[in-house]
């Protein structure tokens, strides 16, 4: 059969499997939001040893591959009386890595605000709530915007990592077509096309927004 | 425990495999890489845009369906490459990718008023590079250098699929013996933290020295 | 004469760490005096002024501020009078501080917004009646990255405003401005004392100091070493520091400065200090 045929036949096969990756990014991307947001928080605050604890967190985190993390989430865990599903085996195993990006990438948001801002507004009579709210988390945002977009196409990328543990995303799909047609090349160069297309159009995207989001500010 | 001490010579093996083609890798690509980032800076428009391309595919595609198009997706064209020099060519391929990235930023980050003056003393573009703007680039990059070695090493986990004996080989062949996935796995992880921690060890280390020079 | 201070500062000792700033510094400023701090740079100058509202704790001594009494060295005061404090008592920055993210109109906004609920309707009329009396009404809708320096502060002062304070305090409103934008600053300042408004001010500028301020302040070594109605105090100093400190920035000034600020604020000149010539007294 042609290539061309071919890929005719398992594009709908693949599109399932992109949809697959996708909620897994979403998933994910809500869990990391979340982590990071607590690892923040923690690494902020004043109790000594949960910012001890947190940061503990980020060194080892960080430092362990997610393919680990993954197997860790999916087989060690179930060993351990905690069977997860593939799928949330995956949200887990990128949210608690990803949570660590994200965490960073947030602080040096924070930390990116200029001192005086804060000062400004404390001395207008704000309260502590108003001065992060209106005056230094929308300026901390703006810094946090382009690693923060950038963590999320590495995030949907590694997604395809969860095709080790059985789960049905287009990096699944694309393995199983690669072995079934004996044709791998084609397979994963349809995969490739999928994936490409969707990182150039989320990028485009996210730049876009970004542009939009600092243009509405000057 | 004993099974900790029966798998853990095995996982110190995976680890040299890794470090070996990591090591490897990470050469090829910085030179590479540094001629790709100045063919992107002064190559004109042809050389300067397939290089961006090159980069936005490396960068636009999933690790492993990079790994696999060269280790499967090349069988289909009767290119059979060894698990080694598959494993080796991706992370090579991969490597250039984004060392071009870092050397363009570290290179566009040396100001304008220091290659002027290089030109001024009538230098050549390669002396001024050698002598001028490296040497200034590097501690701009050294950061994102050390976190790109930790990328690497954490890429290799990928190479057990296509069967080099790496660390999550070693990991996945004592869980298949021992059905012990919690050990097995806790051992690679600890195996990378000892890796990756020692790297950016090292890294913050040289940032600190260089930083006295400044 | 008592009951007419708004501001009550006694025995006011700052430290960071071991170093101390400042000891045992003690001032009254009656209601719609104008008092003027000057010292070299370092004298604490800024610290001081800060103390005033608070935004830094002070380790000895005690400040009132209309109502409130603030305590050094013990427990913070509480989160309500902090509030209070700060709202009763305007400031504005060396650095201006507007928020990058907000328009001048949206800076100036949002204190009364935020802390006072007031609906956005009557914020926004407040806000455009003030940048309109600072002539930047045609501005309120510009991010202060496309301002002028000179607009920026004048913004920020708008800012201050808007909560209608009853003491506003100013750190070298002037200093990062470029010359020709002084004037227009000084001008706003100028005409809040014309107002009545009860100001301290942290300055350089001593031809404005000594035509507007009531009083003048110097520091020095972390002390207060003269204390006194302003033109007594900049013509005549008494104490040995505060004249060489005075020498020091007022040669120049005689040379180059004076010049310069008859032509720039001309038009904006009124009281009797502008077309004296400064400094004539020194040897
Ligand atoms: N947050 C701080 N921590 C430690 N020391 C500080 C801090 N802020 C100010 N200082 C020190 O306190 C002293 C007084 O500083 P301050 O800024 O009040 O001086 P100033 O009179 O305003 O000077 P200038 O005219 O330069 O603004 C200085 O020696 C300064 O280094
Ligand atoms: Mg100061």
């Amino acid at each position: 059969m042609s290539t061309l045929q071919l890929w005719g036949q398992y594009l709908p096969q693949f599109l399932a499997g992109l949809v697959v990756s996708l909620q897994l990014t979403g998933a994910a991307l809500v869990l990391a939001l979340a982590l990071g947001t607590l690892l923040v928080l923690a690494r902020t605050g004043r109790i000594r040893i949960l910012a001890a604890i947190a940061t503990g967190y980020v060194e080892v985190f960080r430092a362990v591959p997610v393919l680990v993390l993954l197997f860790t989430a999916y087989y060690s865990l179930a060993q351990l009386g905690l069977r997860l599903p593939g799928f949330w085996a995956g949200v887990v195993a990128l949210g608690a890595f990803y949570g660590t990006l994200y965490g960073e990438d947030m602080r040096s948001g924070l930390q990116s605000v200029d001192p005086g801002q804060r000062e400004a507004a404390v001395a207008l009579g704000l309260s502590n709530g108003a001065v992060m709210r209106r005056v230094v988390l929308p300026q901390a945002f703006l810094a946090f915007l382009p690693p923060g977009t950038n963590e999320l196409s590495n995030l949907i990328k590694d997604t395809s990592l969860v095709l080790t543990i059985g789960v049905t995303d287009l990096m699944f799909q694309a393995n199983a077509a690669a072995a079934a047609t004996f044709q791998p090349m084609d397979m994963f160069l349809l995969a490739g096309v999928v994936y490409f297309a969707f990182y150039i159009l989320l990028s485009r995207i996210l730049a876009r927004w970004e542009l939009n989001v600092q243009r509405r500010r000057s | 425990m004993h099974v900790v001490a029966l798998y853990w010579q095995a996982i110190v093996d995976g680890g040299g495999v890794d470090l070996e083609l990591t090591a490897i890798a990470v050469a090829v690509s910085v030179v590479v890489g540094i001629l790709a980032a100045v063919g992107r800076i002064y190559g004109g428009k042809l050389l300067g845009g397939a290089i961006t391309v090159y980069v936005e595919i490396i960068r636009g595609l999933p690790p492993i369906l990079q790994l696999f198009i060269i280790y499967f997706g090349l069988s289909q064209f009767q290119i059979n490459l060894s698990s080694f020099s598959a494993g080796l060519l991706w992370l090579v391929l991969y490597g250039v990718g984004y060392a071009v990235e870092i050397f363009r930023a570290g290179i566009e980050a040396v100001s304008v008023g220091q290659r002027e003056a290089a030109d001024a003393l009538g230098l050549t573009r390669v002396q001024a590079l050698r002598k001028i703007i490296l040497p200034q680039a590097w501690m701009v990059m050294l950061p994102s250098l050390m976190t790109f070695l930790v990328l690497q090493v954490k890429n290799t986990t990928l190479l057990y699929l296509v069967g080099i004996a790496d660390i999550m080989y070693q990991a996945r062949l004592g869980t298949s013996a021992t059905e012990q996935p919690a050990i097995m796995y806790g051992m690679a992880a600890i195996a990378y933290l000892i890796i990756n921690l020692t790297l950016s060890r090292i890294g913050s280390t040289l940032e600190r020295r260089q930083a006295l020079y400044r | 004469m008592s009951s007419d201070v708004v501001v009550d500062i006694e025995g006011l000792t700052k430290r960071f760490g071991p170093r101390t700033v400042f000891e045992d510094i003690s001032l009254q400023v009656q209601r719609s005096e104008v008092v003027a701090v000057i010292g070299p740079s370092g004298a604490g100058k800024s610290t001081f002024i800060r103390c005033i509202n608070y935004l830094h704790p002070f380790d000895a001594g005690r400040i009132r501020v209309l109502d409130h009494e603030l305590v050094g060295g013990g427990a913070p005061p509480s989160k309500a009078t902090l509030r209070q404090i700060r709202m009763q008592v305007g400031m504005a920055f060396q650095t201006f501080n507007l928020f990058p993210h907000l328009t001048a109109l949206g800076n100036v906004m949002l204190g009364p917004m935020e802390t006072k609920r007031v609906p956005a309707s009557d914020a926004r009329d407040k806000a455009m009646a003030l940048l309109t009396s600072v002539g930047l009404a045609d501005r309120a809708e510009a991010y202060p990255r496309r301002l002028s320096g000179g607009e920026q502060q004048r913004v920020a002062i708008c800012r201050a405003l808007a909560m209608d304070p009853e003491v506003m305090l100013f750190d070298e409103p002037t200093s990062m401005l470029d010359p020709e934008m002084v004037g227009e600053v000084l001008g706003t300042i100028r005409g809040l004392a014309a107002q009545g408004m009860t100001l301290i001010l942290v300055t350089h500028e001593m031809q404005f100091a000594k035509e507007v301020a009531d009083t003048v302040v110097v520091m020095a070594d972390g002390r207060v070493v003269e204390k006194g109605p302003a033109r007594d105090v900049l013509e005549h100093p008494t104490s040995e520091r505060s004249r060489t400190f005075l020498t020091r920035v007022l040669k120049p000034l005689e040379t180059v400065e004076d010049g310069q600020e008859q032509g720039q604020h001309g038009g904006q000149e009124s009281g009797p200090g502008a077309t004296t010539a400064l400094g004539g007294d020194h040897p």
